[in-house]
């Protein structure tokens, strides 16, 4: 049987980047990661620069880094606007590497991190 | 009457402009395919965002709560963001801004408002330089067209927000043409500040907005979460306007081809019927200097 899922949205004002239901969602909060279920109480959370991991069958499918955000969960969604978003299957160490050396300090060490966990 | 050679030279230049319209209707319509994509996409963004902020809005009292949300209780200096093209030849797009630009001045400083103006887009800057240039705060070009990024929404949206928070002025209103459809474009006064809240909708699929959990609390999260607002809308207004300026332009040139062609038709039948006057004339003479021999 099919576990149950909640309905995962990431827009960014450019375009909506994944609609996909997930087993569990975590999301980066301001106040520390916190993961979504199924059923999760209804929440808004402020979003800090970080990483968003798409749960299925007990494994992470999907992760996406995003700069900041927002995250509306509800029992059966949970839907985060980003300013910026990119997927991390598409994304390359050795680019994000380079994007480092060019971003500002406190990005750096979120990119090179980022490009050491691929 | 115009010589035959005359004419030959107006139809040939009426043909070349209608090769240059008819290229520019081409060219207008490739890219506002791309422009209406991207402002279609656009919008889930800024329309999720703006019922966020109306459900966190409802639970406030619009008195009391974040300026940027409610105000600071006056009106008195008012910034008008005014969203136009760079290039011309689109129509009516560019003098509509700039008529509604004019009335909303002249309405606001009728009311004795201080108003200043935020120019994006040459054209209306360069159409109001002569009786509204003292009001510029500052003029912007080159952010349109298809590769308008977030982040030229972002720098202006931080220039508002740093001019509210310096007490530069008390309402902000966006003015662009917000795009319906290829041929319909609505000339459009959105307002920044104080956010603009839609009322009467439900946040949740359970309607149970009041049951909210916020993380952090509800006035730190409205803090943080207001200044990406007029961003995201900044940037939906200037989405909207690429995609407009581009089917104003394609209606535009579309018409100017078909006048085109129909002054080449006009002047082809006055060409023609000039030069069958001219042979029968020279026969007429023919004729006649045969019969006197």
């Amino acid at each position: 049987m099919m576990a149950e899922t909640t309905q995962l949205e990431l827009v960014t004002p450019a375009k909506i980047m994944v609609q996909k239901a997930a087993e569990m969602v975590v999301a980066p909060g301001v106040e520390g990661l916190f993961g979504v279920l199924p059923r999760h109480a209804p929440m808004l959370a402020d979003l800090a620069r970080g990483v968003i991991e798409v749960h299925e069958n007990g494994k992470i499918v999907n992760r996406y880094m995003i700069d900041g955000g927002l995250a509306d969960v509800t029992p059966k969604s949970i839907t985060i606007l980003a300013e910026r978003a990119e997927d991390l299957n598409a994304a390359d160490a050795a680019d994000l590497n380079v994007r480092a050396d060019n971003a500002s300090e406190a990005e750096a060490e979120f990119l090179r991190a980022v490009a050491a966990s691929l | 009457m115009p010589s035959l050679k005359d004419l030959k030279t107006r139809i040939n230049s009426v043909k070349s402009t209608q090769k240059i319209t008819s290229a520019m209707k081409m060219v207008a319509a490739a890219k506002l395919r791309r422009a209406q994509e991207a402002a279609e996409q656009g919008r889930p963004y800024s329309d999720r965002m703006s019922q966020i902020i109306g459900s966190l809005a409802a639970n406030s009292d619009g008195v009391h709560g974040p300026a940027l949300l409610v105000g600071n209780g006056k009106s008195d200096k008012h910034l008008l963001v005014v969203i136009s093209a760079d290039r011309g030849l689109c129509g009516g797009f560019n003098g509509s801004i700039t008529r509604l630009t004019r009335t909303e001045v002249s309405r606001l400083q009728a009311a004795g408002k201080t108003v200043n103006l935020l120019m994006v887009g040459r054209k209306s800057a360069d159409a109001l330089r002569r009786e509204l240039g003292k009001l510029y705060i500052d003029r912007l070009e080159g952010i349109q067209g298809t590769n308008v990024s977030f982040a030229d929404a972002y720098s202006i949206g931080a220039t508002i927000k740093n001019g509210f928070e310096a007490g530069e002025f008390d309402v902000c209103t966006v003015i662009y043409n917000k795009f319906v459809s290829a041929i319909t474009q609505e000339v459009t006064l959105t307002r920044l500040i104080p956010a603009e809240v839609e009322s009467g909708k439900e946040l949740a699929v359970d309607g149970a907005t009041a049951n909210y959990d916020y993380e952090p609390e509800e006035d730190e999260l409205l803090a943080s979460l207001l200044p990406r607002n007029i961003s995201t809308q900044l940037y939906k207004a200037i989405l909207e306007s690429s995609a407009s300026e581009l089917a104003a332009r394609m209606t535009a040139m579309d018409n100017a081809t078909r006048n085109a062609g129909d002054l080449i038709d006009r002047l082809t039948l006055v060409y023609n019927r000039s030069r069958q006057a001219t042979i029968t004339k020279e026969l007429i003479e023919i004729i006649s200097g045969a019969e006197a021999v």
